[in-house]
């Protein structure tokens, strides 16, 4: 069993290890793109998806073993920048982000090329979802947001309950703020036990979510995808880091 | 496309309507419904077995306009630029222009469409779209056929005045309009339809008990009377089209214009003058303060529709239906360009900007055009999401082409 700083120490490597991974990860992909449109593309494609989602269920579950001992550390982590921070949906990312993500690459080309196919051009399905695909991701969308919501209420009554039993009687009595106390230990423990399964529930709704919206998705579009958020979340961390060091922050 | 015109109906603020304002969204959130995908065809064909080809003479008005009652200015801007030109204004109870064509033969057959409509960036879905082809078959009206209905709404505070709406409308108009109204009384008909269903909401929501609702408000007073939604609700007839529009939703016309000269001095000669409008038409007004549901806002806000009747003509090319999430950010004459394209790339290979070849091509399967009506709502909800529309976006796609 690890110290308290060697936890530290641990998470934070796991940390830096994931972002490394996203970098090696994100060349793969990028030069995936560049093959040639044969055959066995879309079958390399997809395995290259697969691994990357397998590399994100690793973490995860890396992630998970770790928390069980100190879940408090998942939620404003020291290793992330305070942008990122700021942006945690219990200790990451919003699962329903990953539909605002598709809208936001399928936009980007269908307005570039409105004005030829509005002068008579054909040049195939414009904005690249079909009509398929945009109907599933709506489900997919209206499913995410439900089980979201169903998970901030959770950690809302996480929340709330510090400010209640036995949280509240204990700090009434306590005389200074060094006193420990077994009573309060048993009770964080407790709580932190709530903390971590809510954790869990969280990242199997982001797991889950995005191995349905790769389903949704060609797999030349899933490449895109997983480009663009590896690119998103790169950026938000190294954005954060110029934000810190301008606030004097590390 | 030269002398590009689009008509806006409705007082002097909505000519600023016609370019894209990016109202920020103003509403708040509830439960979500899915994306429907009308497969027209087939529904069709199930719902009208008996698809007599019935022949009807119309006279054609150039433009058609009709707008019943009040003090409405009927507004030819000229757009394409930032700025609308009025071209001409006239009083509504005067026809701008009125032209007999030549009698059309029609075909009493109920009009292609597609529907799209999806959550998009927000997190609830508080949109409602209602399609019932041959909803009713007007016995005691001139013009026998089918009748077909068409309705987008869009609620706010939360989904069930939109949701009672898309129940509801539908089989109330119905039973206004058989209830013996003569056809020059749509105005009526559909006023007291709009009346009826906001009774209905208000009624159902003062109610005890709605084991039936599941939405996020769960019906609990008070924030239930500050529910709401719009109603935009087109009935397509064989020779007419009559749009009710009660809020910022919105129905736009699309119809070409005379582009050939021959055809422009034939209706010259024929004792009319023209006006080329080669685009969209607004019909309805828009206006903000009015809303079915809505209790705490009455009598400020009231469920009085604006109606007009339009005359079909076989310029028309499509209909389209849609809330402020795609009028939000895409101007009416882009979204009638896009349908106008969808719906020709389906159709038999024509030379684009001649006219005359739509007609007179092979007709495209029904299939076909169906899908070229599901394609111009896909591909108008595409547009408003590339250019981040922050609201719900639902489009109706109505194609009026009458394939000879």
């Amino acid at each position: 069993m690890a110290t308290s700083s060697g936890d530290q120490g641990q998470q934070n490597c796991c940390f830096q290890k994931w972002m490394h991974l996203q970098e090696v990860d994100l060349s793969e992909l990028l030069q995936a793109l560049t093959l040639s449109e044969n055959g066995d593309r879309d079958v390399r494609l997809s395995q290259l998806v697969q691994k990357m989602i397998k590399h994100f269920e690793e973490y995860i579950q890396q992630r998970n073993r770790l928390s069980r001992d100190d879940v408090s550390a998942y939620f404003a982590p020291a290793w992330c920048t305070s942008l990122e921070n700021s942006m945690l949906w219990i200790a990451g990312c919003r699962p329903s982000s990953f539909i605002r993500l598709v809208y936001a690459l399928c936009g980007s080309e269908i307005e570039s090329r409105l004005t030829e196919f509005l002068q008579g051009a054909r040049t195939g399905d414009l904005g690249e979802l079909t009509s398929a695909q945009l109907s599933d991701i709506n489900t997919l969308q209206s499913k995410t947001i439900k089980e979201e919501e169903q998970l901030s209420g959770v950690l809302a009554g996480l929340q709330e309950d510090i400010a209640d039993q036995p949280f509240v009687v204990i700090a009434r009595t306590s005389s200074g703020a060094s006193e420990s106390n077994g009573d309060v230990e048993r009770a964080l423990d407790e709580h932190a036990k709530g903390m971590a399964s809510m954790l869990e529930d969280a990242d199997q709704l982001r797991i889950s979510t995005l191995k349905e919206m790769i389903s949704i998705l060609t797999p030349v579009q899933a490449v895109d995808f997983l480009v663009a958020s590896k690119k998103l979340h790169l950026c938000m961390h190294a954005w954060g880091l110029k934000r810190d060091h301008r606030h004097g922050r590390e | 496309m030269a002398g590009m015109c689009c008509g806006v109906v409705g007082e002097t603020e909505t000519s600023a309507t016609v370019e894209s304002s990016s109202r920020s969204a103003r509403r708040r959130r509830m439960e979500i419904h899915q994306l429907k995908f009308v497969a027209a065809a087939a529904e069709m064909a199930v719902l009208l077995p008996e698809t007599g080809r019935k022949r009807h003479k119309v006279d054609a008005v150039l433009p058609p306009r009709e707008t019943e009652g009040g003090a409405d200015k009927i507004q030819l801007v000229e757009s394409g630029g930032s700025e609308a030109k009025p071209l001409i204004e006239c009083a509504p109870s005067s026809k701008c222009v009125s032209v007999r064509t030549e009698s059309t033969e029609l075909v009493d057959e109920c009009p292609k469409f597609g529907t799209t409509s999806v959550c998009g960036r927000r997190r609830d879905m508080e949109d409602a779209v209602a399609v019932h082809p041959s909803f009713s078959r007007p016995e005691n009206t001139e013009t026998s056929g089918s009748v077909h209905f068409f309705g987008v709404y869009d609620g706010h505070g939360c989904s069930h005045v939109a949701m009672k709406c898309k129940d509801r409308m539908h089989e109330i108009v119905k039973s206004e309009m058989e209830s013996g109204q003569a056809e020059d009384s749509w105005k009526d008909a559909m006023t007291k339809s709009f009346s009826r269903m906001d009774k209905e909401v208000t009624e159902w929501s003062n109610s005890a008990g709605h084991p039936s609702s599941n939405c996020r408000c769960e019906l609990r007073t008070p924030q239930c009377d500050a529910v709401g939604s719009t109603a935009v609700v087109a009935i397509v007839t064989p020779d007419k089209i009559v749009v009710s529009n009660c809020g910022d939703s919105r129905a736009v016309l699309c119809r070409k214009g005379p582009d050939r000269p021959d055809e422009l001095l034939r209706i010259e000669e024929a004792g009319g003058r023209v006006i080329y409008w080669d685009g969209a038409r607004v019909l309805g007004v828009l206006a903000m303060s009015r809303a079915i549901g809505d209790n705490y806002l009455k009598p400020y806000v009231i469920p009085v529709p604006e109606v007009t009747v339009t005359e079909r003509a076989a310029e028309d090319e499509c209909l389209i239906l849609a809330s402020d999430g795609l009028w939000d950010v895409v101007s009416n004459d882009t979204a009638c360009n896009v349908a106008r394209m969808c719906l020709r790339a389906q159709r038999p290979p024509s030379p684009p900007r001649s006219p005359g070849s739509d007609v007179t091509g092979v007709t495209a399967t029904d299939e076909s055009s169906d899908k070229a009506c599901s394609d111009a709502s896909i591909l108008l909800t595409k547009l408003a999401l590339a250019r981040h529309s922050t609201d719900n976006v639902s489009v109706v796609v109505v194609d009026l082409k009458r394939d000879l």
